[in-house]
């Protein structure tokens, strides 16, 4: 028996020199966090101090929505509600066609990447282009994210040229401003280049700008967006229409949090002192218009789930999956929630426990996530629960509930217990033939242990200690 | 002080040679050390696998028959630390008395008996293996992950070896990929994070991988023997014990 | 019930405990002995850009056409109101009704003048809270650092993604 991410995860072991560039990869950016936590003396504070407040501010959430929504409205804000994934397409759809928009540029949001926004307004007839460069690439290549904050790190650059010759990128005739063909055609300072002069167009034809949001702050109505390329501040500064999609628990309380937060967020996330561009947007432009919809799907439900609300704290901010051994060795793909990693596992059993079961076995128990975590989310220990879970949901692995309760049964009568230490040694009298069969997953990995003459219980009665 | 000798499940079955060595290490130190014969497990396994109703009549079992001592010692890092995290909340009718005074022997030996001296003597190269629940849930060195000031308990008595020359890999406390059932459930990735840190044990040039835990020991010794890598497992307790 | 009184209603019901904000002012962030220093240091190394110090008696528009004789593509001139030295950020307040200047010129010059800079983005903040100014007229203000940078393409660090391919701090 086995799960569906560990059936990926082992067919991706066949190639040990992908996982071994994508280990080394992700474990690069967790070692430029660490620098990062190095580097400042009040690390543990900060983390500390952003875990406090992302609690106070969920747990007061109702009220804090409230100031952020009077204070959005008084800058000329139009704020919406969406208590669901459905509404909030509804919505969105609703304030585009309204505006005769044909053609959306977007930065990056994982909001709208959980409520499938992308398809819904395509099948409407909208055409939405992701202006990061990742997702834009992604997009192009019609590959989904394997993390989420470098979501295109696997693909590689022979792929990426291959595609933009393929969709016309080339033929774009603003390109001939380029100062020489570079020697290797897949060049990624190139092939940026010509994504940049491809997006520039876009931003120029579209109609709309949608923005995610990293923060809102409730006492004035802000919502910031921080980005490395600056394409939020592109998407917002042509187009005259600007939609934000803020999940409910973006907030923080004011500017004095904000300080918090704009620090920690690409010292965790990209291991970076900070994103090029943190924006701040508090109203519509001259003659523009601007919208935020603001996104429950779910989250005031985990509000109430005493074991695994605090998953609310999270920023999405990716450092979980960067240290977490498993999501580096096993990538983005393996898992069959939207976002991987720690903190997918635990989101994806929110979303849907029954359909995203197979991610938690894609955990040692490690604990390094809760120690890079920003927010200080239990993330291992949320894993844990979600285990004892599994069973009533009728999805426990038959294997190692035969062994648990095989273990249990010795392990409850001594007698019986130590009856089977005295027999083990048999164990290595079995053959080899069938203790490397499959019927032992032990022997995919491993040497068969030995099993010594005499247990240490047996040594103490013969005093042999 | 009245000591009990907690020894794991697996250690009992595999590496009795690790409870002889805690045993004898106690009682050179001249401790009241008791071995109460009628135990078995802790109940980690289980509560890992999603089964930790399972391993509640366990945690009551060990609550009981540890409470004449004033210290439980295991010479098992992540059977310690599943006594001190997880036995409180699987009894919850009562308090659990074993949960607080739960030891593994590198910080028994390092925080409550402080030793600064060992007659040990053993003249190898040995690289650190920090077992994972030892760093994050007991605290036996600073996790790499934070900026706290560094520190390594199993190193500091390690150093107290005659002739000993101690060393850590690159990624010093990044996970050997053992995690109980995840070995067999993942066994893919499993192996992988095994062979991953076995070479880079292996990459330090020492001659042995030691670490608090047989579990993690016992994992990486599998995939070294099964690649016939040149490179030896010893627990912790059998170095410092060394000569006894 | 609209979905917003349903969404604050549930909000309101499931909270089972709350928590205080925590006293932010016990926070120790870091500060340096010389915050320009650590400014001009962070805006060469970590945000990859251009310094210039202007010198006493020095013209801004001379310093500026020296800065970029050829003058191909667009330069854009803006203005920082604050710098930050952990971070080499620069605060820029929309004060044009067009801000697509600070965005989409190829190279971008921010001045900045160095009485403005501050140690870390706690200080930067406070001033921002406490102004009468910002937001009032164009409600939009943004931390700049260094030109637009990626490294979605294998991880290999280009700059120039979107917005400014180079940008040059100009301290008065």
């Amino acid at each position: 028996m086995s799960t569906k991410h560990s059936k990926a995860a082992e067919a991706y072991q066949q190639q040990p020199d992908v996982v071994e560039r994508h280990d080394n990869t992700f474990f690069g950016v967790r070692q430029k966090r660490d620098r990062m936590a190095q580097m400042l003396p009040e690390w543990e504070d900060l983390r500390n101090a952003a875990s406090q407040i992302k609690k106070h501010t969920v747990t007061h959430l109702a009220d804090y929505l409230e100031q952020f929504e009077q204070q959005a409205t008084s800058n000329g804000v139009h704020v919406h509600w969406a208590k669901d994934a459905e509404e909030y397409n509804r919505i969105v759809y609703d304030i585009l066609s309204s505006h005769g928009v044909k053609k959306v540029v977007k930065s990056k949001s994982m909001l709208t990447e959980e409520c499938h926004l992308n398809e819904n307004l395509e099948a409407k007839g909208i055409e939405v282009v992701e202006t990061d460069l990742g997702e834009r690439i992604l997009q192009l290549m019609k590959l989904a994210p394997s993390h989420i904050v470098m979501p295109a790190l696997h693909v590689h650059r022979e792929d990426i040229g291959k595609c933009f010759r393929e969709k016309g990128l080339m033929d774009n005739p603003t390109l001939s401003g380029y100062a020489a063909k570079p020697a290797d055609e897949n060049d990624p300072t190139f092939l940026t280049y010509v994504a940049r002069m491809h997006l520039r167009q876009q931003f120029m034809e579209a109609d709309a700008g949608m923005t995610g949001a990293n923060f809102g702050i409730a006492a004035t109505g802000d919502i910031v967006v921080c980005t490395n390329e600056g394409n939020a501040d592109m998407s917002t500064a042509i187009p005259k229409l600007h939609i934000v999609s803020m999940g409910i628990e973006k907030l923080i309380p004011d500017y004095a949090s904000m300080a918090v937060f704009q620090r920690l967020l690409a010292r965790n996330g990209t291991g970076q002192e900070t994103t090029v561009y943190t924006s701040h947007f508090r109203g519509p432009r001259p003659g523009g218009e601007m919208h935020i919809v603001l996104v429950d799907n779910g989250r005031s439900d985990i509000l109430g789930n005493e074991e695994h609300w605090q998953t609310l704290k999270c920023m999405r901010c990716g450092a979980c999956m960067n240290t977490c051994p498993v999501y580096r060795r096993s990538a983005g793909y393996s898992y069959t929630y939207f976002i991987p990693g720690p903190i997918g596992v635990n989101l994806g059993m929110l979303r849907d426990p029954k359909k995203y079961s197979d991610n938690v076995s894609a955990c040692t128990l490690c604990c390094s996530c809760d120690n890079v975590c920003p927010v200080k989310v239990d993330l291992s220990s949320q894993v844990y629960r979600w285990r004892q879970q599994l069973d009533s949901l009728g999805k426990a692995d038959p294997m190692k509930k035969t062994m648990s309760r095989g273990m249990s049964l010795l392990f409850n009568h001594p007698k019986l217990y130590t009856g089977a230490l005295r027999l083990s040694p048999i164990v290595n009298w079995v053959p080899g033939f069938v203790i490397q069969s499959g019927l032992n997953p032990w022997a995919y990995g491993h040497q068969m242990m030995r099993f010594p003459k005499k247990s240490f219980h047996e040594l103490w009665k013969e005093e042999k200690v | 002080m009245k000591i009990g000798l907690f020894v794991p499940c697996y250690v009992d079955a595999l590496y009795p040679e690790v409870g002889v060595s805690t045993w004898r290490l106690l009682r050179s130190l001249g401790l009241d050390v008791d071995y109460p014969e009628r135990q078995t497990c802790c109940g980690q396994p289980m509560g890992n696998a999603g089964f930790e109703h399972m391993a509640e009549p366990l945690a009551r079992q060990f609550d009981e028959l540890f409470a004449p001592y004033d210290y439980v010692v295991a010479p098992s890092a992540s059977c310690a630390a599943y006594v001190r995290c997880f036995h409180p909340n699987l009894m919850k009718e009562r308090t659990c008395e074993a949960a607080g005074k739960t030891m593994d022997i590198v910080e028994f030996l390092h925080d409550v008996v402080k030793v600064d001296s060992l007659p040990a003597h053993f003249p190898h190269k040995v690289s650190v293996h920090n077992s994972c629940h030892g760093v994050r849930e007991l605290g036996l060195s600073s996790p790499s992950e934070r900026n706290v000031p560094r520190y390594n308990k199993i190193i500091d008595l390690l150093k107290l070896v005659d002739g000993i020359e101690v060393v850590e890999p690159e990624r010093p406390d990044e996970c050997c990929g053992f995690g109980g059932m995840f070995a067999v459930e993942e066994k893919a990735v499993s192996r992988r994070m095994g062979m991953d840190k076995v070479r880079r044990h292996m990459a330090t040039g020492a001659e042995y991988v030691t670490g608090p835990d047989s579990s993690c020991l016992m994992h990486m010794q599998g995939i070294a023997e099964k690649e016939q890598l040149p490179i030896k497992f010893i627990h912790v307790a059998q170095i410092l014990s060394a000569g006894l | 019930m609209s979905s917003r009184e349903e969404i604050l209603q549930r909000l309101r019901k499931n909270t089972r405990e709350t928590y205080e904000q925590p006293d932010l002012s016990q926070l120790k962030p870091i500060t340096y002995a010389d915050p320009v220093a650590e400014f001009i240091k962070n805006t060469t190394t970590i945000a990859g850009a251009r310094l210039i110090e202007m010198q006493e008696g020095d013209d801004l528009e001379t310093v500026i056409s020296q800065a970029y004789p050829d003058a191909q593509g667009s330069v854009g001139v803006i203005h920082g109101d604050i710098g930050v030295a952990e971070n080499a950020c620069v605060w820029i307040p929309q004060t044009m009704e067009d801000r697509s200047v600070c965005f989409a010129s190829e190279q971008l010059v921010v001045v900045l003048s160095r009485q403005a800079i501050v140690n870390n983005m706690h200080e930067a903040y406070a001033r921002i809270a406490a102004s009468q100014t910002y937001f009032k007229e164009y409600k939009f203000g943004t931390f700049i650092s260094g030109p637009s940078k990626t490294a979605d393409i294998e991880g290999a660090l280009v700059y120039g993604a979107q917005a400014a391919r180079a940008v040059t701090v100009v301290l008065k």
